[in-house]
């Protein structure tokens, strides 16, 4: 039923119309061996905009996500198949360099991963794999990256400390700074904020609201009070089907849909 | 009344297992720490013996048993030198050929290998490390050494060496220090230091990539995911991810290997050569402390015994200085990453 719903209505985005799609999304399905994890996801994700996914655990939601900068090729027996449109490019493409589409498409993980090297080297460390700075530019670059991410007047005095040294919101943000200091087109967050306090999770959401400007956000999260919060589109997913995807506010206090309605009511997942 | 009787013996009863659960606990402690002693105990007991059983040996020469070459059972002179730089020699090439090949496959293994292969594979690799060393050591001297003599030795001194057969110095050996002094040898047979170096190299090889291996897949999924997620290449985060992240364990791991090579007996003689002599040359044969040991053990009476027995002190002496050195490169390491 749904999916004829899906079928008639493609691209559930007509509220955001008025700002063009970054990332395009077509019939995308998904497999984990035999096991089909999302079924037929059509969406629009526009551009600069901070768009949430929510839906109960299992659903698909880090899948989808996952699939975007296809950190699941890692893994043999994973497999897409759909389209996903960047700038007009498909990156499922297998021809589409793995390089490129990750130097575009940025991710932070659930939890906070520095790598085990110094604050400095952590954010230098992806940038040198892409470009050749000089020591000067190499500096100006991370601490642009460690401004933008809100995190440089915490960390500029021990730049040579090891990262493992940080709380856990200012690992998180350092794990955005380093994502963003490829500069990337499209920002992708994993439940950025579950395994922090309420106070670190505040200002990362704050974060979110300020490089918006600069990226296209898509938001993985299992609070609904966040995506309410930070989004200005939300997608609600259920066992692998894309169910609703409007504006935030919309989905918020006029779910088109019933098992949305329930969802966001609590009253299941 | 029955009901308080009950409750009287229960308390007992909880007492009465307190107590004894507290004296089953200082017993078990006891074991343990008695356990635990026993390691040092035959350490230091073994090194005591053999510093004993060697003093002749040490009072005789003083300090020219370390850097004297002689050893000389007729005229019973004796120097530990050339066993010395054998054993450290021969451990040393065995680690530089074993410890890329066991990253690669710890990396193969643990990051790019199918599922399916991987148990096989390291349950090969187990095998591997089960072959009882004189194995190796008759495989070393029956097959390996005569082709390493036939097919290999001769394009490394007539490429590499001083001495070539056909009497043209190669470019190497003329305009690369050492180089030529490295691989020239007279001896026409295969047993030497160098050979010794391989055959421990493939001796040491399970042991260290099964030390890798397991290392490895205790690197938090997510660590790699972001790596790659920033365009790393497997390469690059095996290098500056997985490896840096286990570092300790993979350095334990690899002086596992090395007090195994440094110790290898059987092997060693047999495809040592057992020369008493000093060469600068990987081509030429040598000895090692174990293989000297092995060699005269049989024979040996009053200040070669001792000679012998100073010998056996000596290996640990080696090995405490090569796993000091460990510690200060892991000390080294760690203040580079700022901790």
């Amino acid at each position: 039923m749904t999916d004829s719903a899906l079928a008639t209505n493609p691209a559930p985005v007509a509220a955001a119309a008025a700002v063009a799609p970054k990332l395009i999304v077509r019939d995308l399905n998904f497999y984990y061996g035999g096991f089909q994890a999302l079924k037929s996801i059509s969406m629009d994700i526009p551009e600069k905009q901070v768009t949430a996914i929510i839906g109960p655990s299992g659903c698909g939601k880090s899948t989808l996500l996952r699939i975007f900068n296809r950190i699941y090729a890692i893994y043999p027996k994973q497999e897409a198949k759909g389209s996903i449109e960047l700038d007009g490019e498909n990156v499922l493409d297998p021809g589409y360099s793995l390089n490129r589409l990750r130097s575009k498409v940025g991710m932070v993980f659930q939890k906070p991963v520095p790598f085990p090297m110094t604050i400095f080297e952590n954010v230098a460390y992806g940038i040198r794999h892409h470009e050749k700075l000089s020591k000067a530019d190499m500096e100006g670059r991370v601490e642009q990256a460690m401004r933008s991410a809100a995190l440089w007047d915490e960390v500029k005095d021990k730049l040579k400390q090891n990262a493992l040294g940080l709380s856990g919101g200012q690992q998180q943000r350092l794990c955005i700074a380093r994502a963003i200091a490829l500069r990337p087109e499209v920002l992708l967050l994993d439940e950025p904020t579950s395994a922090l306090d309420p106070i670190a999770t505040s200002r990362i959401e704050q974060l979110v609201e300020e490089l918006k400007s600069q990226f296209t956000i898509v938001i993985v999260t299992h609070n609904m009070q966040q995506a309410a919060r930070v989004s200005d589109l939300t997608a609600f997913m259920y066992l692998g089907e894309l169910i609703e995807f409007d504006q935030t506010e919309k989905i918020f206090t006029k779910p088109g849909k019933k098992q949305t309605e329930d969802y966001i009511t609590g009253r299941f997942g | 009344m029955p009901a308080t009787e009950t409750a009287i013996s229960a308390t007992d009863i909880l007492e009465q297992r307190s107590r004894r659960d507290a004296r089953h606990e200082r017993l078990f402690r006891w074991l343990l720490k008695g356990c635990a002693l026993l390691v040092l105990a035959s350490l230091l007991g073994a090194a005591g013996a053999t510093l004993w059983g060697g003093r002749d040996a040490f009072s005789a020469f003083g300090w020219h048993f370390l850097v004297s070459s002689e050893w000389d059972p007729g005229n019973e002179v004796y120097g530990a030198l050339v066993p010395v730089y054998g054993t450290v020699v021969t451990s040393f090439i065995a680690l530089l050929i074993a410890v890329p090949i066991s990253f690669g496959i710890a990396v193969y293994l643990s990051e790019v290998a199918p599922t399916w292969l991987r148990t096989p594979i390291a349950s090969a690799i187990e095998l591997l490390a089960g072959i009882p060393s004189i194995i190796y050591g008759m495989w070393g001297l029956f097959v390996f050494a005569p082709f390493f003599a036939d097919h290999i030795k001769p394009w490394l001194t007539s490429n590499l060496g001083n001495k070539p057969d056909d009497g043209k110095l190669s470019w190497v050996a003329e305009h690369v220090p050492f180089v030529g002094k490295l691989f020239g040898s007279d001896y026409p047979f295969g047993a030497s230091i160098l050979v010794a170096g391989i055959v421990l190299a493939i001796m040491v090889i399970p042991f260290i990539s099964s030390v890798m291996r397991e290392v490895f897949q205790t690197v938090p999924t997510r660590l790699k995911e972001s790596a790659y997620a920033l365009g790393s290449s497997t390469w690059e985060v095996s290098w500056d991810i997985v490896l840096p992240y286990t570092r300790s364990a993979v350095i334990g791991g690899i002086f596992l290997g090395l007090g195994r090579a440094l110790g290898e007996t059987m092997a060693v003689t047999f495809v040592l050569g057992n020369a008493m002599h000093l060469s600068a040359s990987l081509l030429d044969p040598g000895a090692s402390i174990a293989s000297t040991i092995a060699n005269q053990f049989s024979e040996a009476v009053g200040l070669q015994k001792s000679a012998l027995m100073a010998l056996a002190f000596l290996l640990f002496v080696v090995t405490f200085i090569v796993l000091l050195i460990a510690r200060l490169m892991l000390r080294r390491l760690a203040s580079k990453e700022g901790r």
